[in-house]
C-alpha cells in the first residue's frame, strides 16, 4: 500500500511535469505551494524562489491575477481567464487560466490548482520539447527523491495528500492525459480525455489506446515510438468522440519507469489543437476569401473602367453621328428648299404654288429641327462657345421682337416690352445666344397664346463693380401648363402634353435648348404657370460690364428701306449654293455676282466695285482665307467681307477675324440674318466712308426712267421687259465707271466708246432726252476734244442719272418678278 | 416676207447688249425670222457657215474692247466670204462720212440707231429681198434672151 501510494504520487508528479502548461498550486493566501517546470520556464524564476511567493507577482496585471485566485476559492473553479505572464527577461506570454480547488478527505479546501494554457503556439511547441526533456530528468529526480524519502513513506497521509494533489493537478489540465501500459491499454486518464472521447473512465480504462483515433496505425506508431525513444514530441493525431466529433491533437509523451528503471508505461499528453486548426482554417479561408474578394474587386474595376470607356466612346460616337448626320441632312435640305424657292418664282398655277409652299415650310421646319439638335449636341459636348462681345441689350432685344410682329398681328395679340432702365446700356455677353434663348421662349409664347398679350421683361437683380445679374421673363396669357408637367418640359423632346405637338406642332427641343444655353452660362431657368391663364418663363443670367461701345449695334437691325442698290459678290464654289445665294440676294433686290473661287473673285474686283463680299471658306484654287488676306493686304481694300461657313467653330471664327473678315453668316443661311447683316454693314460703310453724291437726296418724286417705250416695243411682255431691264442694270454701271475713269485719265477713245454705247439706252429706258444730248456732247468732245466747257459736269450728271435709273429699274425688275 | 417658204435667217451683231436685245425682241415679234445674235464681229464671222440671209452689223464694234475688230473690217470679211450676202450697217452716228464709208465697203444700207431704226431696218430688209427677187427674175429673163 505504501509503495503504491508512493508510486502513485510519483506517477502523478510525472504527469504534472509532462504538461507544457504552467501548473500552479496555491494555498488559500495566494502563495504558491507548488508548480511544474512549465511555470518555471514561463516566469524564468527558480522553483525555490517561486515557492511561497505571491501568485500574482508574475503577471502584467497583478490585480487581475489576484482576482483569478480569489475567484477560484470563491467558486471552486475558473475557466479560460486571460492573463499575461511576465518572464524575468521581460518576455510576455498570454495564457488562459483554468483552475479548481482541491480538498482533503473531509472536504476542507486545501488550496487551488490552476493551469495556465499558453496561447502562443510557437512558444508552446518549443517549451513542449523543453518540457519533454525535463520530464525525463524529473522522473529520475523524482525517483531519487522518492528513494531518499523512503523513511518518510510512513507518513502515508502526506503521501496520499500528495497523490490527491497531483491528481487534482492532472484533472485540472484541459489537455487529455493518458497513461498507457506497455501493451497499449489505457491504464489511467484525466477528465479531459473523458470529455474528448465522450466515454466514461470505466469504459476507457483497459481499452486499447488505438481505438480512439481515426488512424489507429499512426497512433500505434506514435506509442511505439515513445517506447522506443522514451519520449515523443508533437505528433499530430485525431481523436474520435463517440458521437463522431473529431478532435485534432498533438501528442507528446514519455515513458515512466519504476524505481528499478523498468518501463511501467507511457504518459501521453494530447494537446487539443482543434481550436488552433479552426483558427488556422478560418484564417486560411479568410485569406482565400480576401484574395477572392480582391480579384472580384479588380475584375469589377476593370469592368467598370471598360464600361466607362465604352460609354464615353458611345457618347462621342453619338455626338459625331449627330453632327455628321445633321450636316449630311442639311445639304440636301438646302437643295430642296432652294429649288422650291426657285420654282415658287417661276410660272406656277395657284395650286402648284400652294404645294410648293407646303414643301418649303416642311423643309424650313426640318432645318430648324436639325439646327436645334446640333445645338443640343454642341452643348452636351461642351463645344458650345459663348462669345463675350459688347452689345446693347435693349436695342438688340427690341430689334429681335420685330421679327414677331407679323405673327403677333396675325393672331391679334399684344407684344409688350418692359425694360429696367437701370440696366447698363452696353453689356458684355453673347447676344446671339441670348437671342436664341428669348426667340425660343417667345416662339412658344406666341404659339400657345391666342388672345391677350405677351410681355418680355428685363429686370436688374444685382449690380456690382464688375457684373450685373439680369432676370429675363416672357409672360403670356396662353393655354398654360399643368403643374405635374412643369418640371418635365425642360427635358429633351418633352411637351406639356402628348397632344401638344399634334395641335401646336414643334419638336419639344426648344425649352431643352433654352435650359442648356442658360445653364451653360451659369444661369438658371424657372417657370410658373396656371392652366388657361398663362405661363411665365424666366431665366437669370450674369453679364460683365464693359466700357467698350457695342461694336456691332445689333445683328438684327431693323429693316432699312433706304438701303438699295447693293451689289454683292458671292464667292462660292458649289453651284447649288451659288444659286441659293443668288435667289436670296435677288429677293432682297440686291445685285449679285458669283465667283467660283477666290481667283475669279479677285479678277471681278478689278473690273467692278462691290459693296460687300460673301465668302465661302473652302474653295478650290484659292480659299476664303487666302482671298481675304489678298484683298486686305495686297488690294488694301476695306470692303466688308462676310464668311459663309457651315460649321461654326471658334477656331474658324478666330481665323476669319484674324485674316480680316468682318463677320460670318452660318449656313444654311437665314434670310433675315443675311439681310440685316448686309444692310447694317453697307449702311455703316456708306455712312463711315465718303458720303457719295448719289446719297444726297434729290427730290424723290422725280422719276428718271419711263418704261412706256419698252412696254410698247415689247407689247408689254414682262419677260422681255425684265430681260431688257436686267441688261441695262448689268451693263450700265460698268459703262459709267469706264466713262468716269477715262474722263479722269483723259482716255478719249475709251470715253467715246463708253458714252457712245450708252446713248441708245437713254431712249430705251425713257430717260429724258436732255441726258442723251449731254451724252452726245461728251461723245463729240471725246472725238475732237473741242469745247471742254461743262463736260465734267455732264459726266457727273450722266453718272448720277444712270445710277438713279438703275435703282429705279431694280425696283421695277422686282415688281415684274413678283407679278410673275 | 417669206422667202421660199423658209424663215429668214438673221444675224444681229452689236457690242451693245441692250440694243442687241431690243433688236432681237423687235424682230422676234415678227415671227418670220430666226435670229442669231453676236456681241462681236469675230463671233459673227465664225458663224457665217450657218448661212444667214441678212446680217445687221453695228459700225462701232471696237469701242469698249480695243482689240475687237471694227464694223468695217467685219463687213469686208463677210463680203469676202460671200459677196452676195446683204449686210445692213447700223450706227449711232448720223455722219455722211460713215455712211459713204459703209457704201464703199458694199454695205446694202446704212441706218442710224434711233427710235425709228427698227422700222427702217424692216423696210430695208424687205427692200433687199424684193431687190434680190427682181435681180433673180432679171437674171432668169436675161438667160432666156
Amino acid at each position: 500500500m505504501e509503495r503504491t501510494k508512493s508510486h502513485d504520487s510519483q506517477y502523478a508528479s510525472s504527469l504534472i511535469e509532462a504538461s507544457l502548461d504552467p501548473l500552479i498550486a496555491l494555498n488559500i493566501d495566494g502563495k504558491i505551494t507548488d508548480m511544474n517546470q512549465a511555470k518555471v520556464n514561463i516566469t524564468g524564476v527558480g522553483r525555490k524562489m517561486l515557492m511561497g511567493s505571491n501568485f500574482y507577482d508574475y503577471f502584467t496585471e497583478p490585480q487581475k491575477a489576484r482576482d483569478v485566485y480569489t475567484e477560484v476559492f470563491a467558486k471552486g473553479y475558473i475557466t479560460d481567464l486571460p492573463l499575461t505572464f511576465r518572464h524575468t527577461n521581460g518576455k510576455l506570454t498570454d495564457v488562459l487560466f483554468n483552475g479548481s480547488v482541491y480538498r482533503d478527505n473531509k472536504g476542507k479546501i486545501l488550496g487551488a490548482v490552476v493551469v495556465a494554457r499558453d496561447m502562443s503556439r510557437q512558444k508552446w511547441a518549443l517549451e513542449l520539447q523543453v518540457a519533454n526533456k525535463e520530464l525525463a530528468f524529473q522522473n529520475e529526480e523524482k525517483i531519487k527523491r522518492s528513494a531518499a524519502n523512503k523513511e518518510l513513506e510512513a507518513v502515508s497521509n502526506s503521501l496520499k495528500l500528495a497523490s490527491q494533489y497531483s491528481l487534482s493537478l492532472i484533472e485540472a489540465s484541459r489537455d487529455p492525459l493518458i497513461v498507457i501500459s506497455p501493451e497499449g491499454k489505457i491504464t489511467d486518464m484525466n477528465e479531459a480525455l473523458v470529455n474528448t472521447t465522450g466515454l466514461s473512465r470505466m469504459e476507457l480504462k483497459g481499452t486499447d489506446f488505438l481505438d480512439y483515433f481515426t488512424e489507429p496505425q499512426k497512433a500505434r506508431e506514435v506509442y511505439q515510438e515513445v517506447f522506443a525513444k522514451g519520449s515523443l514530441a508533437d505528433s499530430p493525431l485525431t481523436l474520435r468522440h463517440k458521437n463522431g466529433d473529431l478532435t485534432d491533437v498533438l501528442f507528446n509523451g514519455s515513458v515512466y519507469k519504476d524505481d528499478f528503471g523498468k518501463i511501467l508505461g507511457v504518459v501521453v499528453v494530447a494537446r487539443d489543437i482543434t481550436e488552433q486548426k479552426r483558427v488556422a482554417k478560418d484564417l486560411m479561408e479568410a485569406i482565400v476569401f480576401a484574395e477572392l474578394a480582391v480579384t472580384i474587386a479588380e475584375e469589377a474595376k476593370i469592368k467598370a473602367e471598360s464600361s466607362t470607356l465604352i460609354a464615353e466612346t458611345a457618347v462621342k460616337a453619338k455626338q459625331q453621328f449627330l453632327s455628321n448626320m445633321s450636316h449630311e441632312i442639311r445639304t440636301p435640305m438646302n437643295a430642296i428648299i432652294g429649288f422650291t424657292k426657285v420654282l415658287l418664282k417661276s410660272d406656277t398655277s395657284p395650286k402648284q404654288k400652294e404645294y410648293l409652299q407646303a414643301i418649303k415650310m416642311s423643309g424650313d421646319a426640318l432645318i430648324v429641327l436639325i439646327n436645334d439638335i446640333l445645338d443640343l449636341a454642341k452643348v452636351d459636348a461642351g463645344k458650345m462657345i459663348f462669345e463675350q462681345t459688347p452689345f446693347k441689350l435693349e436695342a438688340s432685344i427690341t430689334a429681335m421682337l420685330h421679327l414677331f410682329e407679323p405673327k403677333i398681328r396675325e393672331k391679334n395679340i399684344a407684344l409688350l416690352k418692359e425694360f429696367d432702365k437701370q440696366i447698363p446700356v452696353v453689356l458684355l455677353g453673347d447676344p446671339v445666344r441670348l437671342h436664341q434663348i428669348i426667340l425660343n421662349l417667345l416662339s412658344n409664347a406666341v404659339k400657345f397664346t391666342n388672345k391677350g398679350e405677351i410681355k418680355v421683361g428685363m429686370r436688374l437683380l444685382k449690380e456690382d463693380e464688375k457684373s450685373v445679374t439680369i432676370e429675363f421673363s416672357v409672360r403670356d396669357t396662353g393655354i398654360g401648363i399643368t403643374e405635374n408637367k412643369l418640371n418635365k418640359i425642360f427635358e429633351n423632346f418633352q411637351q406639356a402634353s402628348s397632344g401638344t405637338s399634334r395641335i401646336y406642332g414643334g419638336t419639344g427641343l426648344g425649352l431643352a435648348i433654352v435650359k442648356q444655353l442658360v445653364e451653360a452660362q451659369n444661369g438658371t431657368v424657372n417657370v410658373k404657370s396656371k392652366i388657361d391663364e398663362g405661363s411665365t418663363f424666366g431665366f437669370i443670367l450674369n453679364f460683365l460690364k464693359t466700357k467698350a461701345l457695342a461694336e456691332f449695334e445689333s445683328n438684327l437691325l431693323e429693316v432699312d428701306s433706304e438701303i438699295k442698290n447693293v451689289s454683292v459678290l458671292v464667292v462660292e464654289d458649289i453651284a447649288l449654293n451659288q444659286l441659293l445665294m443668288k435667289t436670296l440676294l435677288d429677293e432682297f433686290g440686291f445685285t449679285c455676282e458669283i465667283a467660283s473661287n477666290g481667283k475669279i473673285a479677285l479678277e471681278k474686283m478689278k473690273v467692278k466695285s462691290y459693296d460687300i463680299i460673301l465668302m465661302d471658306l473652302q474653295m478650290p484654287e484659292m480659299n476664303g482665307f487666302e482671298t481675304t488676306d489678298y484683298i486686305r493686304n495686297t488690294l488694301h481694300s476695306n470692303i466688308p467681307i462676310f464668311a459663309l461657313t457651315a460649321d461654326v467653330t471658334t477656331v474658324d471664327l478666330d481665323k476669319c477675324k484674324a485674316v480680316g473678315m468682318d463677320d460670318y453668316i452660318a449656313k444654311p443661311v437665314d434670310e433675315k440674318i443675311l439681310y440685316s447683316k448686309i444692310v447694317s454693314s453697307v449702311k455703316k460703310s456708306r455712312l463711315g466712308g465718303e458720303i457719295s453724291k448719289e446719297e444726297i437726296p434729290i427730290a424723290p418724286t422725280i422719276k428718271y426712267t419711263d418704261l412706256s417705250y419698252l412696254i410698247q416695243r415689247t407689247k408689254a411682255n414682262p419677260v422681255l421687259i425684265m430681260e431688257m431691264i436686267f441688261l441695262y442694270i448689268e451693263q450700265t454701271p460698268s459703262l459709267v465707271n469706264v466713262m468716269k475713269q477715262s474722263w479722269k485719265e483723259r482716255d478719249w477713245s475709251s470715253l467715246y466708246a463708253a458714252v457712245h454705247k450708252m446713248i441708245p439706252s437713254f431712249a430705251i429706258m425713257g430717260i429724258s432726252a436732255d441726258f442723251e444730248d449731254m451724252a452726245k456732247k461728251v461723245q463729240d468732245f471725246a472725238k475732237n476734244q473741242q469745247q471742254s466747257d461743262g463736260i465734267s459736269n455732264m459726266v457727273n450728271e450722266i453718272d448720277n442719272v444712270c445710277t438713279k435709273a438703275c435703282e429705279e429699274l431694280k425696283i421695277d425688275l422686282n415688281r415684274y418678278k413678283n407679278i410673275e | 416676207m417669206k422667202m421660199d417658204g423658209k424663215k429668214i435667217k438673221l444675224f444681229l451683231v452689236d457690242d451693245d447688249a441692250m440694243y442687241l436685245k431690243l433688236l432681237e425682241i423687235e424682230f422676234l415679234q415678227h415671227a418670220d425670222f430666226t435670229i442669231d445674235t453676236f456681241a462681236t464681229g469675230e463671233l459673227c464671222i465664225a458663224n457665217l457657215s450657218n448661212d444667214p440671209d441678212v446680217i445687221i452689223l453695228d459700225y462701232y464694234l471696237d469701242g469698249v474692247d480695243k482689240n475687237a475688230i471694227n464694223g468695217i473690217e467685219t463687213l469686208d470679211k463677210i463680203k469676202s466670204y460671200n459677196p452676195a450676202l446683204p449686210v445692213v450697217m447700223l450706227s449711232s452716228q448720223d455722219k455722211i462720212e460713215v455712211a459713204i464709208d459703209c457704201m464703199h465697203h458694199k454695205a446694202s444700207d446704212y441706218i442710224v440707231k434711233s427710235e425709228t431704226a427698227f422700222v427702217r431696218l424692216q423696210k430695208t430688209i424687205t427692200t433687199i429681198f424684193s431687190y434680190k427677187k427682181m435681180e433673180k427674175q432679171l437674171n432668169w429673163y436675161m438667160d432666156r434672151m
